[in-house]
Parts: C-alpha cells; structure tokens; sequence
C-alpha cells in the first residue's frame, strides 16, 4: 500500500496544529481517500474534541499499556465516511513522556496502520518525542501564526529538527563526538550552522558531506495560520527564504489560512468547522494546501480519486 | 552549495533565476525588503540585528546591479567565468494514469515478433 504519513506540528501551542489536521483529514476522506487520525498530542490530547467526538477508550493509551495488542484496533471509526482516529489517552502522565522502546513500538505501527494516509496532530515543543514523530513523516507541515512569539518557535522548532536530524546520522555514523561541537556551535547564533558545516567539511569533508545532504534531506512544509492581511500572508514566504539562507533547509510555503471567526463558533457547538463551512476562504485554503501536498510532485499519490457521478 | 551569505551572488540573494525579468526582479527586491527590513517579524528570534544589516546592504547592492542592463551583463560574464550556467530542469511531475508495467503493451521487438510466430505455430 501507498502510505502517506502526514505530521502536523509546530513549535508554540494555540496556532492551529489540531485545526489543521482535522480539516486536512476530514477533506481527505471527504474525497474517499481513507485516513486515520492520530492524536500524537501527548500531554494535550484534544483531537477528538474538534471533530465532535467524546473521548472513549480504546485510546492511545490502550495500546502504550498494552491493553490492546496493535495501534489499528485504537483506530475507531467517526461519524465521517472514510475518516478514523486514534484518540489521545486520558492517562497524560503516562504517555507524555514515552520511553524509547514504546516510541519505537508507537512509529512502527504507525507504519502498519491499514490507511493510505495516516496523519499525526503533534503536540507542542521540542521534546524528542515530538521531533521524531515529525521527522518520521512526509510531508511534515510546521503551522505557525504571524505573532513573534509564534514565529521565534517555529525556527526554534526547525533548529531542534535540524538537531536531531544531524545526531540522529552521527549517532549511525558513529561520530558521537561531533554532537557536542555542533550543540556548542549551533546554539550560538544564526550563522553558525553555516560556520560548523565549514569546520566539518575542513576537519572531514566525508562525514561534513553526509550530514549536510542529511540537513538537505529535511523539508518541511509550513502553513501560516489565522492570516488577517497581505502582509500576514508574505511573512510565511518571508519565513521560507530565511529558512533557507540561514539554516540551509528548503521550506516549502504551502500557503496561508484566513483568522475566520467562526472557527470558534464552530469549536464550542463541537462541530468540525471544515464540514461546517465549506466555502470558506478558510476552507478553501485548507483544500488547496491539501491538494498541493497530496498532489505534488514528490507526493503524488499514485491512485486518481474514483470519480463519483451526480444522482440522477 | 554550502556558501556563507556574503558569498551568495546577487541572483540566490534575491532568489531569482539568472533569466529573471526586470519585473521579476523588482518584485523579488520588494520581498526582499520586506523581510529583512527593520522590525521585519519574519527574522524575529533567529537573525541578529548585525546579520540583517548586512544582507540588506547586499540586497540593495543587489538590486542595483540587476536593474541596470549594462552592469547586468557585466556581472552576468562575471559570474558565467566563475561558473556555468544550467536553467533548472522542468519539472517532472508523474502521472498517476501512467500505466504500470504489467498493463504496458508488449514490446515490439524483432525478437519478441519472432517468438510471437513461433509460440503460433508450434
């Protein structure tokens, strides 16, 4: 099976993680494309809040304490054709802080879960937990929302992703000794991404030219959340080429979704805004973004949509 | 291209292709400006007040170069002495009606025409 997995996270709570995902996950399914949910939010868990949804077991939880035997048997249908979700756990404690052999556990049945597309709402912060599920996933889209403090988050975010992303290949390389020099050097400044990738490849340019094409391997898409103007729309271009002349990745600009208010509306009477208001600009931009992913050339998705006629 | 910012040349600045129309340009300078101008949110937490300075000067230095026809191509020659010019490829986008290889038709070959006729007549 062609499986997609989608990650929606970012680096500061409120900006639309969940929102997003749901809406990314409910347009999906809405063109018979089957997609599970995951609420990979592990110390907020409220997924299923947004779609209208009680929490209910069997949950995420379940599986980590093993009281269900695979992740596919917490995926419980919803009210929307198509569409499952893995509910977040009750038991917060317990789950927000994994240990690696259940994350592990948790990343491959991600993996096994019977679903073209699996899209995991990840929680807020750079805890490994939170990157590794990011990282694991294509294409993994950052949500930001034009306010500084937002936005000094999502490149605090991307540096914690960059992090990780280089001591995951020097810890395969063996090269442990490198992760202090880079912790030492990159948390510095800016430039000095640039100025530890020059002393690598000076020091050794074999291992210098595996972690950068490791660094060029990670892009990330980002989605500009609650955009009130033009301006509000340009920052997320803006915030691509700064990304890309001073940390050396390639962000992709998926676009930017309008503040709509009745998005508030819509979450207190606990109903799925997407559903509710499909001809919003805010929809429609959470449609276009869905179909640019889905659709684009490293996507693709290999099966077209069946095509569905009118009733006669 | 793991290059410092001071050695970007005036093209990736501005993130424009070398055949960059003098519309093109002008629209990628606004950008330009936009974000690393003074209070720009888009360098907010990452880029030091020092560092914005100086890709600024570099965007108007930039920007002046690219706008004049003369010093254009002279920094043109410039650069194509330094290194050769590839436009980027366009791009390939797969199809998803293209057919897989157990629909593809039999190849027409001599060879495989050959076996045809005899896999006929045995």
């Amino acid at each position: 099976m062609d499986k997609k997995i989608w990650a929606v996270g970012g680096g500061k709570g409120g900006t639309g993680k969940s929102f997003i995902a749901a809406s990314l996950g409910l347009h999906l399914a809405s063109l018979d494309r089957e997609v599970v949910l995951v609420d990979a939010d592990l110390g907020a868990p409220n997924l299923h809040t947004l779609l209208g949804i009680k929490a209910s077991h069997p949950d995420l939880g379940d599986f980590l304490t093993n009281a269900v035997p695979s992740l596919e048997e917490t995926a419980v249908e919803t009210p929307y054709r198509g569409l499952r979700i893995v509910k977040g756990s009750e038991n917060i404690l317990f789950t927000a802080n994994l240990n690696h052999y259940k994350k592990l556990r948790l990343l491959r049945q991600l993996r096994q879960l019977k679903a073209p597309n699996v899209i995991l709402d990840l929680g807020t912060g750079s805890s490994f937990n939170t990157l590794d599920f990011f990282l694991s996933a294509n294409p993994g889209v950052v949500v930001a929302t034009p306010e500084p403090t937002a936005i000094e988050n999502t490149y605090l975010f991307l540096k914690s992703c960059i992090m990780r992303v280089l001591k995951l290949y020097m810890d395969h390389y063996k090269i442990q000794d490198l992760h202090q020099k880079m912790l030492d050097q990159i948390e510095k400044n800016s430039q000095s991404l640039y100025g530890f990738f020059k002393s690598l490849m000076e020091s050794d340019r074999s291992y210098g030219t595996i972690l950068y094409r490791a660094l060029r391997s990670f892009r990330p898409c980002l989605v500009m959340n609650k955009t009130r103007d033009e301006r509000d729309v340009l920052l997320g271009r803006s915030m691509a080429d700064v990304a890309r002349k001073y940390l050396l990745i390639d962000m992709k600009y998926l676009g930017a979704v309008p503040n709509d208010d009745d998005v508030h509306e819509s979450l207190r009477g606990l109903r799925p805004f997407y559903l509710e208001h499909k001809d919003s600009a805010a929809a429609r931009a959470i449609r276009r973004m869905s179909e640019d992913l889905a659709y684009s050339i490293e996507f693709t998705l290999r099966t077209p949509p069946e095509i569905r006629l009118p009733d006669a | 291209m793991l290059k410092r910012i001071e050695d970007w040349n005036y093209y990736e600045l501005l993130s424009v292709e070398r055949t960059a129309s003098q519309d093109e340009i002008w629209q990628a300078y606004q950008a330009a400006l936009a974000t690393y101008r003074d209070g720009s949110l888009a360098v907010y937490g990452l880029v030091a007040e020092a560092e914005r300075g100086l890709i600024l000067e570099r965007i108007q230095e930039a920007f002046q170069t690219l706008r004049d026809a003369k010093k254009r191509t002279a920094y043109d020659l410039a650069l194509l002495r330094h290194a050769p010019y590839f436009p980027p490829k366009a791009p390939f986008r797969k199809s998803v009606g293209k057919l897989e290889i157990e629909d593809a038709p039999p190849k027409k070959t001599p060879w495989a025409r050959l076996m045809r006729i005899f896999s006929r007549n045995p």
